[in-house]
């Protein structure tokens, strides 16, 4: 096994700057082409109208997990030592909603708000203002949150310990709920679009 | 066959690709294989044979000393020894529970019992589940008690060996030990035990010289 790189020290920390570059750079390359710098487009997902998002990021977590899957079954990865944050279940429940109404009333996720900025957009370059204040906000007041941000801890958590199956039970299970999740987005797209065919704004 | 394929969209082909790979997955079940025991008995014998697994009683003191935070120093006694004295900056752990101590195939991990034959087996377990540094210290608790909390000079000491006494007084003093003032047969061993808080562990940062102990912090 060699992989990953990193922690088998095939680079160090310097280096390590180097390769989130090109990995930051590529992502955010991708979210522009994918037309993720559009508050629009990202908006839509809550309107069933555009479920472009759902889809390229679905095909992101596929991808990735079946490599994941396949390079650790050829032992080319070492699952063991690919990072798993922990899970603090209530404060994580309540970040995601904070980050879901953030979501739908600002049109950007955090990623996107970075690529849209880049884009020369001013409604991205606003939201990333916002959220720096946010973060400093948060930091500053962080004594307050920080008996709930520890709370209810569970550890390095992951699906198929909580359940008791095996990777590739859980491997498939996401593979069937995406590839259902897909078929579904494409009839719920047809049918917001019939229905607003007639009355189009 | 190659008809059928043809109709299909790309979209379509992406998912029956996709629902494949997902259904080899569930025939495979677990992907790593690192959870049986791969050993290579040349290679271990080897490391055996040339002692390159062993760490001295003087070079860990010197590396908690410094501060040195690049290894976990595993005490494979029982907890009740434990509380009673360990070395500073080691975690208890029992043999059986090794596995599920968290430790990394990639970290170095030195190990320590009373003596050294507990601390030989955990050692042979590691190194059968792939963990890669893994390092005996040689002599167990035994020889840090001889050695590094309670010194004693030779009877008839050369002058080498008194200068090594004089740097191993300094060595124990700092791990809160008392260097016999006579040879260990006159001093007899009625010296009390330092308590386990004392000193500090050096990973609070307040050790004498070396960057304080700094913990990777991971994630998006």
């Amino acid at each position: 096994m060699i992989a990953p790189f990193y922690k088998y020290g095939l680079f160090g920390d310097s280096v390590s700057l180097i390769v989130a570059f090109v990995v930051g750079i590529g992502f955010g390359f991708f979210l522009e082409r994918a037309g993720f710098g559009n508050a629009r487009v990202l908006a839509a997902q809550f309107y069933f109208t555009d479920l472009r998002v759902f889809k390229v990021m679905f095909t992101a977590i596929l991808t990735a997990m079946l490599g994941i899957f396949y390079l650790s079954w050829i032992g080319f990865l070492d699952l063991s030592l690919v990072y798993v944050s922990d899970t603090y279940l209530l404060p994580q429940v309540v970040g995601g909603l904070i980050l879901g109404f953030g979501f739908v009333i600002g049109g950007y996720c955090p990623g996107t708000s970075a690529v849209s900025a880049s884009t020369g957009r001013i409604d991205g370059a606003i939201y990333l203002v916002g959220m720096l204040a946010g973060l400093i906000v948060f930091a500053e007041f962080f004594p307050l949150v920080e008996g709930f941000y520890t709370s209810t801890p569970m550890g390095r958590i992951t699906l198929p310990d909580l359940f008791h199956l095996s990777y590739g039970v859980v491997v498939f299970l996401v593979v069937i709920m995406a590839v259902g999740g897909f078929a579904g987005a494409t009839w719920a797209e047809k049918a917001m679009a019939a229905r607003k065919g007639a009355p189009k704004a | 066959m190659k008809n059928f394929w043809g109709t299909l969209t790309l979209n379509a082909r992406l998912g029956l690709v996709v629902a494949l790979l997902g259904l080899g997955a569930l025939i495979i079940g677990n992907p790593s294989r690192t959870s049986g025991v791969t050993i290579d008995p040349q290679e271990l014998a080897r490391i055996v044979q040339t002692e390159t697994d062993h760490v001295s009683v003087e070079e860990l003191a010197d590396w908690i000393i410094q501060g040195r935070a690049d290894f976990r120093l595993i005490d494979l006694r029982s907890e009740a020894e434990f509380t009673q004295y360990h070395i500073p900056g080691a975690e208890n752990a029992s043999i059986t529970a090794l596995s599920e101590h968290g430790l990394l195939r990639n970290e170095k991990i030195i190990l320590y019992s009373e003596g050294g034959i507990h601390s030989a087996q955990a050692w042979f377990l590691l190194k059968a589940r792939e963990y890669r540094g893994v390092y005996l210290l040689r002599g167990g608790l035994d020889e840090w008690k001889e050695k590094v909390l309670f010194p004693a000079i030779p009877e008839h000491p050369t002058p080498d060996q008194a200068a090594a006494f004089e740097k191993m007084k300094q060595v124990s003093t700092f791990f809160g030990g008392t260097p016999l003032t006579g040879t260990r047969e006159q001093s007899g061993i009625a010296v009390a035990m330092p308590k386990p808080a004392m000193p500090a562990p050096p990973a609070t940062g307040a050790a004498p010289g070396g960057p304080p102990a700094k913990k990777k912090k991971e994630g998006c």
